[in-house]
């Protein structure tokens, strides 16, 4: 198994109406072993910025503390929170820093922009941003996450069917997959409130 | 040119001698495979079994006790991290009084056993020859081959084969896929394909086995009754596709007593995690709603 594949992960980002939705799996493994069933993988950076991390466990946690770094400094010096298509390039450029070895990490953005648009990109370990309209997948289920999420799409959607939406994807992907799963995390962020729900999965 | 060695199966032919002719062509003509037209044989076999890659993925458990055997498996196939399928067959009815498990790749057991075993066994002395394109996905071939060398070892002796003979068939069966990975156990004893044959008094086989043995070890005493025993078997299977990836699906619990086997329960691995870690409702530090009841 390659090393995006040592830890297992499932992440989704998904948007709706006003708002966004991002989710992942709670598994951390070690291959086929079962290590802990309440990992974070989703990180608030600010109230309407998210970063979802997947692949490789370590990697995520030290990306995610470097990031966090970045955007506090970025705080401190234009006394203003970073916007999400400028987060977008802040990891994408630490990414592609590290282009002859990288961080074994898939990045999920998702934030509400200007306005309150919602915004989501997704990229590849050396920061090839990929912009979408609708959702974006990440991890090892990502093949079952697109063919979910494909179907199940729908343009324009409230916050509550959003996350209906986006809480069936994740868990039927994960049902096809052994190394991502036991149990979902959901964030559905609007611009007045962040709602963080748990989802009861199959835990095998 | 190489040939598979199946003089296992070959010998049958020597029975049913003075038997109608038609039956005795049907089975003195020897299978075999073509091999494949390459210098490098063996990496070519090595890269073969690598690109299917038969991780052995799964739990199978069984153990003896006072009331007879216990066999238990999960039902999940996997293909790397790919789920095949939530719902393989793994424990192989034999006979009314023997069950042997399957651990390996995504082999769907359950339709090969139907096609092929059940037809074959219903009528009396007709055998099908059957050609199989099987390698390396042989899992359900070695199943149903040694369901028939079983069938007519009982044929051909009038008595029901020991659970010694099976095994020790079973054994020669696989070293013909010596190096393939492919394990299984005909309760008491277990077999793989590096050769090995052991006989004891519990087994677990799989990539899920570490796991079981930790609860069925902890747990077993030779006079449990049938409930519990069915319990531990149930809990072990449980603790294993909780933990282990390549574990899940349905676990199955069968119980072997002294008038055959009898399928105690198929449950829902993922439903048994909240009967076992039942959810409470989290205490909320601040609720609104309350303080405004009067």
């Amino acid at each position: 198994m390659s090393i995006f594949e040592y830890n297992g992960s499932a992440l989704i980002a998904m948007v709706g109406k006003n708002c966004f939705a991002i989710a992942s799996d709670r598994r951390l493994g070690v291959q086929l072993q079962t290590i802990a069933t309440d990992f974070q993988r989703i990180y608030k950076i600010h109230d309407k910025v998210f970063l979802g991390l997947s692949g490789l466990g370590t990697d995520a946690q030290t990306l995610y503390q470097r990031l966090v770094f970045r955007h506090k400094l970025y705080q401190l010096r234009e006394e203003r929170d970073m916007k999400p298509e400028t987060f977008a390039s802040l990891v994408s450029a630490l990414l592609y820093e590290k282009r002859f070895g990288p961080y074994f990490c898939q990045p999920v953005i998702a934030g509400l922009g200007d306005e309150d648009k919602p915004f989501i990109c997704t990229m590849d370990s050396i920061g090839a941003k990929e912009l979408a309209k609708d959702f974006v997948v990440a991890g090892t289920a990502s093949e079952s996450l697109y063919g979910a999420c494909e179907a199940m799409f729908k343009p324009d959607m409230e916050p509550e069917e959003l996350f209906e939406i986006v809480s069936q994807a994740l868990l039927s992907s994960v049902d096809r997959d052994c190394l991502s799963g036991w149990g979902g995390h959901v964030y559905v962020v609007t611009p007045t409130e962040v709602r963080e729900r748990i989802l009861k999965g199959r835990m095998d | 040119m190489m040939k598979l060695d199946f003089s296992g199966l070959e010998s049958a032919s020597s029975h049913f001698h003075g038997v109608d002719s038609e039956l005795v062509e049907g089975l003195s003509r020897a299978p075999s495979f073509e091999i494949p037209n390459t210098t490098n044989f063996d990496g070519f076999q090595k890269e073969a079994i690598q690109m299917v890659k038969p991780a052995k993925g799964t739990t199978t458990l069984a153990f003896i006790f006072k009331e007879g055997v216990m066999v238990a498996a999960d039902s999940r196939a996997s293909m790397g991290g790919y789920i095949s399928s939530q719902s393989v067959k793994k424990i192989i009815e034999i006979n009314p009084y023997m069950l042997g498990t399957m651990a390996g790749g995504a082999a769907d057991c359950q339709f090969w056993h139907r096609n092929l075993g059940i037809k074959a066994l219903k009528k009396e002395c007709e055998i099908e020859y059957i050609n199989f394109l099987t390698y390396p996905m042989g899992e359900e071939f070695i199943g149903i081959s040694h369901m028939f060398r079983c069938r007519l070892h009982e044929l051909a002796n009038r008595r029901r084969i020991s659970v010694t003979g099976a095994s020790k068939l079973l054994a020669n069966i696989l070293y013909s896929y010596r190096g393939m990975g492919l394990v299984g156990t005909v309760l008491p004893y277990y077999v793989d394909s590096e050769g090995g044959r052991l006989k004891g008094n519990r087994f677990s086989v799989g990539s899920g086995s570490p796991y079981a043995y930790g609860v069925l070890d902890s747990g077993y005493h030779y006079d449990m009754s049938v409930e519990e025993a069915a319990e531990l078997a149930r809990r072990a299977i449980y603790q294993a596709t909780f933990r282990d990836g390549a574990s899940g699906g349905v676990a199955s619990v069968y119980h072997v007593g002294p008038n055959g086997w009898k399928k105690l329960s198929g449950d829902d691995v993922g439903e048994l995690y909240y009967k076992y870690n039942p959810i409470t409702p989290r205490m909320v530090e601040q609720e609104m709603a309350e303080a405004a009841e009067p």
